[in-house]
This record gives C-alpha cells, structure tokens and sequence, in this order.
C-alpha cells in the first residue's frame, strides 16, 4: 500500500514536502503501524505516538484530510495512496510533530478543575446518579487535539477563541453539581471571541475519536448563559 | 447585560431576529401568491395600512441587525488589521443605515395621499 507523508526539517526544508514509502500491510493493521513501518524504513522520519489504543491521544494526524488518531485508524478503511500530514493550523516542529502549546494554553484558560468555596469536606463530595450522569460524553476527552485543529474558527483566532476542546471541558465544569464558580466560569466565557466564534460548523463532532460533541457542550454553555442573563 | 456582554447579546440578537424573518417572510410570500395586488395602486395601498408598515419596519430593522451581526462575525474571522476592520464595519454599517432611511422613505412616501 502506497503512503504519502508529509516531512519538514526545520533544519533544512523551507517548507513541507511529501515522500512516498511503500508499506506491506496485514490484517488488523491500524496507521500507527503503518506509520512504525515507514520509520524502520527511514529512521529520521518523526511522529509522535505512545499507548497504541486510543487512551493517550498523542498520535493525531490528518488522514486523507480528516483529523484523525493513527492508532485507531485501520488501514484497510483509508482509500490509497494514503496522504499523512500533521495537523493543520499548528506550527510544525518537524514531519508530522506539531507545535500544541497554543491548544494547551486553552485548555488552561478554563480552570480545567473543580472549584469549592465551601471549605473542604470531610469526606468526598457525593452526586447522586443522575448528577454523575451528565459528565457522561464531556469526561471521556482525552486531549488529543483532532477537534480544535479542525475547527476553521480555532485556525482563524488560534489565540482569542477557545476552540472546541476547551469549550468542551468548561461545559464539563460548569455541568459538574459539585463545582461552585459557575459565575466566574461564564464571565470569563463573555465576549465576542472565547465562546461566540463558534459557528456551529461542527467539524469537532465529525472528528472526534471519542464520539464526543463538543457543539452540543457549547449550546448548552449558550442556554446557561441565556438564563442567567435574563 | 453589560458592555462586555457583547458576544451573547449578538448571538441572540441574531436568533431572534431570525425568527421575525423567518415568519414575516412566510406571510408575505403567502399574501403574495392567494392576494396579488393588480396594479400599483393597490401595492401602495398595501403598505399604506399601518399594521403592514408597522410590520415591514420592524422586518426592515431585524434585517439590518441580522446582517450587522452576520457580517460583524464574518470581518471577526476574516479581517484582522485593525484600519481595515474598522473602516469596512464603518462602511458595511452606513449601508445598513441608509437601507434602513430608504425604507422608512418609501413607507412614508405610500402613506402620502
């Protein structure tokens, strides 16, 4: 099966360029696989990837031009040849290593942990079922980034706009019985930029490996805020 | 809601001016086709009775605000020098201005005599 992938070395290239590899395939072969064989065959080609199951969420590329994580990606659903790029709209570091700072820096900017302003209790904090229930579908993200850069307003306002992942995660706050800054939560969600230039595109629920829908998170940041503006 | 409550004050604005186009457009589309009016006498006359120029302001008002914060998005996400950005909303908005006096102009000019 025929491999397109994209190498860049800031050392030497002026910009990004793709090299074919023929890579023998077998059955069950995810593109991670696919991705170590080409490596044995050029060692200086680089990517990142770790636990191989689509739990650590290192290894998310753009397949064929969707966003995708290369370990839980069988190769015998790609249409060849397969064309491998780093993630568009991130700076790249070299081949498909791209720069995530600024996906990092978003995901901070929503105080991604739980606020008490009661003191601390003795015991943990219980929920009944039905509050457990709605983290369901917004705890499960795993950071892998394949949303937010396939998000064309994350690409236009990369540093203003919060992107999918981190809309994502402050609706799994703000939904948490046991967080108590909602106020703050929302305040610092104002503005024309953090939560609004979400277009409803939906380009974060096609791609997310997870099955997570981060449009959906985002109305309901939208209602809240709805409700407690009138 | 505050200075700062811009970002969710448009994107309700732009909901629910969305509705009253929505729903006047319906009407009017309807009136049109079962209660054409034969000449221009009668298209005068048809904006002339104060419940459909009350109603085609108020179309005419959702639309400029419609569109102030459809194209507002639009220049957010595309334009990003400041002199640029700020020039094109000054124009995009005298546009809208000036649609807006046309209209109210014309609705005032069927009610003449």
């Amino acid at each position: 099966m025929q491999f397109l992938v994209s190498r860049f070395n800031p050392e030497r290239d002026e910009k990004p360029w793709m090299q074919t590899f023929e890579v023998e395939t077998w059955r069950g072969m995810m593109l991670r696989d696919a991705l170590l064989e080409i490596k044995r065959q050029d060692e200086s080609f680089a990517f990142r990837h770790s636990c191989g199951e689509g739990v650590c969420g290192s290894d998310g590329v753009n397949v064929n031009g969707t966003n995708r994580l290369a370990c839980i990606t069988p190769v015998s659903e790609l249409k060849a040849p397969v064309e491998v790029r780093p993630f568009p709209g991130r700076p790249i570091i070299r081949d498909l290593v791209v720069d995530m700072s600024q996906f990092y820096r978003q995901y901070r900017a929503v105080d991604p942990w739980l606020v008490r302003k009661d003191p601390m209790p003795e015991q943990e904090i219980l929920q009944s079922p039905e509050e457990r229930e709605k983290l369901d579908g917004l705890y499960e993200c795993i950071l892998c980034g394949c949303c937010s850069t396939a998000c064309p307003s994350f690409w236009w306002n990369p540093e203003k706009f919060h992107g999918p992942q981190a809309l994502l995660t402050a609706w799994r706050f703000l939904a948490d019985s046991r967080d108590q800054a909602e106020q703050e939560r929302l305040d610092a969600l104002e503005g024309p930029y953090r939560l609004f230039r979400c277009h409803t595109i939906m380009n974060c629920v096609e791609v997310c490996p997870k099955g997570l829908n981060p449009t959906k998170a985002i109305g309901h940041i939208k209602q809240l805020m709805l409700k407690n503006a009138i | 809601m505050s200075r700062t409550a811009s970002g969710l004050k448009a994107w309700v604005l732009q909901r629910a001016t969305a509705v009253y186009i929505g729903l006047f457009s319906l009407y009017f589309l309807l009136q049109m086709l079962l209660a054409p009016p034969d000449d221009w006498v009668q298209w005068r006359a048809l904006f002339a009775a104060t419940p459909m120029a009350v109603a085609m302001l108020v179309f005419m008002l959702a639309i400029l605000l419609h569109a102030w914060v459809g194209v507002r998005d639009v220049l957010i996400d595309y334009v990003k020098p400041f002199w640029l950005r700020l020039s094109l909303l000054t124009l995009i908005a005298l546009i809208l201005v000036a649609c807006g006096l046309w209209t109210l102009q014309l609705l005032i000019l069927a009610r003449l005599n």
